[in-house]
């Protein structure tokens, strides 16, 4: 029997987008308030769902520990509270949309994920992004 | 097309496994291993899927669900202690993987002989932060 389990976990970071490839005045009628030169700040929420068998001993699919553990190492203690423009090396070049954040959590994740829970392990099925209570980002392997 | 009808009940609980040891549970479980058990609002979350009859525009008439929901899952596991009142939760641990396993089951056979609808998927929330969904697979 398979279930699919969602956990959420939350940060709060600076960013602005601004695309060095655009002239100043594309990047405001893209990006418009958020290529404030001076930025400006979210609390993101993260939601991970794990699909997998559920362990006919313990009835859990993932080990809840270890997910947070991994949430924490990859996404809360890199991001809490950082700019994430200067800090985080994938956006020097990157522009922080919540698309491309949504990559570099998933990348994160992925990088490590066997090395956590093995190859027979559950599998990171969703990672979904609310930058704001109406923008919110996806990316789903397909079941 | 799918439709999703959400309700909610409240049962304390408490996850250890007899076959663990005391450390080994508190190691799987954390807090909710506590011998004296917790309790959540949990919000259960049931979609069923078919197509719209043509003369009344429902998959399924939501009073019908309703009543199904209300004897099927609200009448067993409202303001029980699931370990010890709740089948099958005297043998398997009552984690929310389990309790949205064990929902199905009780939902399966009763949506499908309601003609038109088929149960598509069970979503249990246990807090704001974590809900599981299963899909009978």
């Amino acid at each position: 029997m398979t279930v699919s389990l969602s956990r959420k976990y939350t940060f709060c970071a600076s960013h602005r987008l601004h695309s060095s490839a655009l002239s100043d005045e594309a990047n405001r009628a893209i990006y418009g308030k958020c290529n404030n030169p001076n930025g400006h700040g979210h609390n993101y929420e993260v939601e991970l769902t794990v699909h997998g068998q559920v362990d006919a001993v313990t009835g859990r699919v993932v080990a809840l520990e270890m997910l947070d553990r991994l949430a924490e190492e990859q996404i809360l203690t890199p991001l809490r509270h950082r700019n994430l423009n200067q800090e985080i090396d994938a956006f020097r070049t990157a522009v922080p949309t919540t698309e491309n954040l949504a990559f570099e959590i998933d990348r994160r994740l992925r990088s490590v994920w066997k090395c956590f829970f093995g190859d027979s392990g559950p599998t990171l099925e969703t990672v979904r992004i609310w930058e704001t209570e109406r923008n919110i980002c996806e990316i789903a392997v397909i079941r | 097309m799918i439709i999703s009808k959400k309700v909610e009940f409240s049962a304390s609980h408490i996850c250890r496994s007899p076959v663990l040891s005391d450390e080994d549970n508190f190691r799987v479980y954390g807090a909710a291993a506590n011998p004296l058990g917790h309790g959540h609002n949990y919000v259960v979350e049931v979609a069923i899927v078919g197509e719209p009859d043509p003369v009344t525009g429902m998959i399924l008439d939501l009073k019908r669900l309703k009543e199904i929901l209300e004897v099927k899952v609200l009448d067993v596991y409202d303001h029980r202690l699931l370990n010890g009142e709740v089948e099958p939760f005297d043998r398997i641990v009552p984690t929310v993987e389990n309790i949205a396993i064990d929902i199905w089951n009780r939902l399966v056979a009763k949506i499908d002989d309601t003609g038109r609808a088929r149960l598509y998927s069970v979503r249990v929330h246990e807090t704001n932060e974590l809900f599981v969904e299963y899909r009978g697979e």
